[in-house]
């Protein structure tokens, strides 16, 4: 009601209840919460690991396969700013793989121009997704799961149950290269993550696809047009997804028709533990890296104590559920306060 | 009948109510006045077992309650209209009315009993609505009488009314009150919530003055007051009402803004008007004549069938509303501020800013300095009251909201601009420095359509007066500024009968 929101306000502007200082402010924010996270638990896994964790080796490992549970996290979070979702995330990302590897093995393609062709078919396809959604009105939730079950056919239907390798020794140089200590394909991801910042911080199309998340009312009464900032949210999800798919080539070596199978969970779990609205308007380009990084701590600790792979799914899962469960409990118990 | 004594409620870092006392006799009704932040929204939701009091007692029927829940407090036979809607849209007017005691036989939902129970509802109101008619599809003012239908439907005998007319034009607030009186000659006690004091003179037998949580008046005659004395209670200090400036308006030169003959899909037909550069009109009507509807036609976002628009003299077709504003320069505030005014989980910063970045952007992107001093500049000139730029729209109080919502289309300087009830549920001092913003912005040129229920609002600001109903313009009147005879032609206007179509 407004009289209490106003006492709020009154509250926050009055120099009697000083606002609480910045480093009151950066502790109470989520990305310190991750941080603090991901810093106990790299910690713990080195002292229950004898120290194994800080072998080069096992740290280099560590980072590599962070770079695609990150790019899958961000590729979820620009479709989560506009208060939607994509389902095809995962399979768009190992059809992507599998179409350049097809380009690079059996059509002779170069390299760099399939590195090209697999970014560029994320974004079609995505771009796909959203203009589906934005001419049909069909729920985009509703949208992706009838284009991930699509793609999962097309990604198959590339090569069957067959593997493809050995598709380009230079891809795979670059995913085993290291640089000051990190790997390639992690300061890559590093660089992606840091665009995408960008894209939300400082862009007009950014901002706009926020506005229309935010409240897309608000967004068209100001000029801003919602069916835009859903097809460019989409578009560039798809985009993210084929950058997936290439730092999956680099990083493996191999690819076959069950790449991606495993990322629609992580895809959802980076933002949503990094405090990614669901609702749309508030994204977290570093909450969902760092939360990338708190799960791939639970992949390596599955790892190094054996533990049953479904655990960990089963760990993830319900984090995710506590998180969104968690979020929903703050938002009431701050609107009863209020 | 009802006693709340002492009552104290604190929230973090803020003191709601500070020994408040309201008491209420069967019989009358009773005004609860304040400005926002004074604790009335507190008090009605400690009344209505939405909060617990931190200190105090509330007594009733010489008997102490203490309600756990909103239901318990119902049960004790106190309804209550939030301010706020509280329907389920995709639920029929009967699913909404009996949603508290749906009415069942054997488990299943009766449903012509529903609908009998929420026609006598709809009755008491005159309402002539059907009862199978879903919610979604009715005016913020049909759902608004719904509402006050389905806090009829317990068996009250206290009614609490918050800003029950904040979206109804003076014909439903005159039905509302009738219906009011009715219940207060049976025996109820009706606590009135209202920023509109014509009205709570008007109806009101006592009152009760809140200021900071506490009670300045308490329990008294309203005969006693004149408008002045309450309003300088309220505020605490003496109060002038503002003289706004004369203004000169050039008739004679091109309209920066001229209908000519609109219909629209929404059901307009011939509607005609002009705003001049520098002046204000007033578009007065009842709820449903379909005064936001036309203003959002001409925005685009509602097909035009006929007729044209000229905007300085040029006719147009606008698309959207980024056409509208970046072609045009016609801005428009929306009625409902929350919902379609602001992005309340987003900074001021980008609020006002979402009108400008294209203009800003250099390549595309948006230096961050041109944006703050953009956000400065109008935070300043329209005096918002925030802690930083920084702060969240849906943390800023009614007043200040409304602000951050004109303050965009002013840092993307529209010459032409369409305030939808401006000052609705906004305090009587914010509502006046308002009033004096509108003014001053038509007295540097500015061409002002000015849509509101309020028709003291209405007379106070405009040059011209047009009147709607039923989707047309049923009259139009130059405005002298006296209240008595002002309001006697347009309530004529809207009265007279409808032209022929």
């Amino acid at each position: 009601m407004t009289s209490t929101v106003e006492s709020t306000a009154t509250r926050a502007a009055t120099p009697a209840a000083p606002a609480p200082s910045r480093l009151r402010r950066t502790v109470r924010t989520s990305e310190f919460t991750l941080v603090a996270l991901a810093v106990i638990g790299f910690v713990a896994l080195t002292l229950t690991t004898d120290g194994n964790m800080l072998s080069a080796g096992t740290l280099a490992a560590f980072f590599r396969f962070l770079a695609v549970p990150m790019i899958i996290g961000l590729a979820q979070m620009v479709v989560l700013a506009i208060g939607q979702m994509n389902l095809s995330v995962g399979v768009l990302t190992g059809f992507c793989a599998m179409v350049a590897a097809w380009a690079m093995l059996e059509a002779g393609l170069p390299a760099p121009l399939a590195v090209l062709g697999a970014m560029l078919l994320g974004a079609a396809v995505g771009l796909g997704n959203g203009l589906l959604v934005v001419f049909t009105r069909i729920n985009a939730f509703i949208v992706t799961l009838a284009t991930m079950t699509i793609i999962d056919g097309l990604r198959y239907g590339v090569n069957g149950p067959g593997t493809y390798q050995d598709y380009s020794a230079g891809l795979e140089e670059l995913g085993q290269a290291s640089l000051l200590g990190l790997p390639v394909v992690f300061l890559i991801a590093c660089a992606v993550a840091a665009t995408v910042w960008f894209f939300f911080a400082r862009t007009v199309p950014g901002r706009h696809l926020l506005a229309s998340g935010g409240s897309p009312f608000a967004a068209r009464l100001s000029g801003v047009s919602n069916d835009r900032s859903i097809v460019l949210a989409h578009a560039l999800s798809g985009l993210l997804a084929g950058v997936a798919a290439v730092l999956t080539l680099a990083q493996s070596g191999s690819v076959n028709a069950t790449i991606g199978d495993d990322l629609l969970l992580p895809s959802f779990a980076a933002p949503i533990i990094g405090g990614v609205a669901l609702a749309g308007g508030v994204v977290s380009v570093l909450g969902t890296s760092l939360a990338a990084f708190i799960v791939r701590l639970v992949d390596v600790a599955q790892a190094q104590f054996a533990i049953n792979r479904r655990w960990v799914d089963l760990i993830v899962g319900a984090v995710v559920l506590g998180v969104v469960l968690s979020g929903a409990i703050r938002t009431k118990l701050s609107r009863r306060s209020s | 009948m009802l006693l709340a004594e002492g009552l104290t409620k604190s929230f973090p870092g803020v003191r709601a109510l500070d020994g408040a006392t309201l008491q209420l006799t069967a019989g009358s009704v009773h005004a609860l006045l304040g400005e926002n932040g004074a604790g009335k929204s507190t008090l009605v939701k400690i009344l209505t077992g939405v909060y617990r009091p931190d200190g105090g007692r509330v007594v009733l029927d010489g008997r102490d309650v203490h309600f756990g829940s909103p239901l318990e407090a119902l049960h004790a036979g106190i309804g209550v209209v939030h301010q706020e809607r509280n329907l389920v849209p995709g639920f029929s007017i009967a699913e909404n009315i009996a949603l508290q005691h749906l009415p069942n036989r054997l488990g299943m939902v009766d449903r012509t009993r529903m609908r009998a129970e929420a026609r006598r509802c709809l009755d008491l109101l005159d309402l002539d609505l059907d009862p199978d008619t879903r919610v979604a599809e009715l005016s913020v003012a049909q759902a608004q009488l719904v509402e006050i239908a389905k806090a009829l439907s317990v068996d009250t005998r206290v009614l609490l009314l918050d800003e029950p007319t904040a979206s109804l034009t003076g014909d439903e607030a005159d039905r509302l009150y009738a219906i009011v009186r009715k219940l207060t000659a049976t025996g109820h006690a009706v606590v009135l919530v209202s920023h509109k004091l014509e009205e709570v003179f008007a109806v009101a037998d006592t009152v009760t003055v809140l200021r900071d949580g506490r009670s300045v008046a308490q329990a008294q005659p309203l005969s006693g007051y004149t408008r002045d004395e309450i309003v300088d209670l309220m505020v605490g200090r003496a109060y002038a009402s503002v003289e706004l400036t004369a203004r000169t308006v050039d008739r004679d030169a091109t309209p920066a803004l001229e209908l000519a003959g609109l219909s629209t899909r929404h059901g307009h037909r011939d509607v005609s008007l002009t705003v001049a550069r520098g002046e204000i009109l007033g578009l007065y009507g009842l709820v449903g004549a379909g005064r936001t509807e036309l203003a959002k036609a001409l925005l685009g976002l509602d097909e035009i069938t006929g007729g044209e628009v000229r905007v300085h003299g040029a006719p147009v077709r606008i698309r959207d509303v980024g056409q509208a504003l970046r072609r045009h320069r016609i801005g428009y505030v929306p009625e409902d501020r929350k919902g379609e005014g602001l992005f309340l989980e987003q900074p001021i910063t980008r609020n006002v800013g979402v009108t400008v970045w294209r203009r800003l952007a250099r390549f595309g992107l948006i230096p961050d300095r041109a944006e703050r001093d953009v956000v400065a500049e109008y935070t300043k000139l329209l005096g918002i009251r925030a802690a930083s730029p920084n702060q969240l729209a849906g943390q800023l109080s009614g007043g200040n909201q409304q602000k951050v919502s004109l303050a965009k289309w002013l840092a993307a300087s529209c010459d032409i601009l369409i305030v939808d009830e401006p000052t609705v549920g906004i305090d009587v001092r914010t509502k006046a420095a308002f009033h004096e913003l509108i003014a001053r912005l038509a007295g540097q040129g500015m061409a002002i359509l000015l849509i509101s229920s309020d028709l003291p609002e209405i007379v106070t600001l405009a040059d011209r007066i047009a009147v709607m109903g039923d989707a047309a313009v049923r009259g139009e009147l130059a405005n002298d500024h006296d209240y008595d005879t002002v309001s006697q032609r347009v309530i004529r206007l809207i009265h007279a009968a409808p032209a022929p179509v």
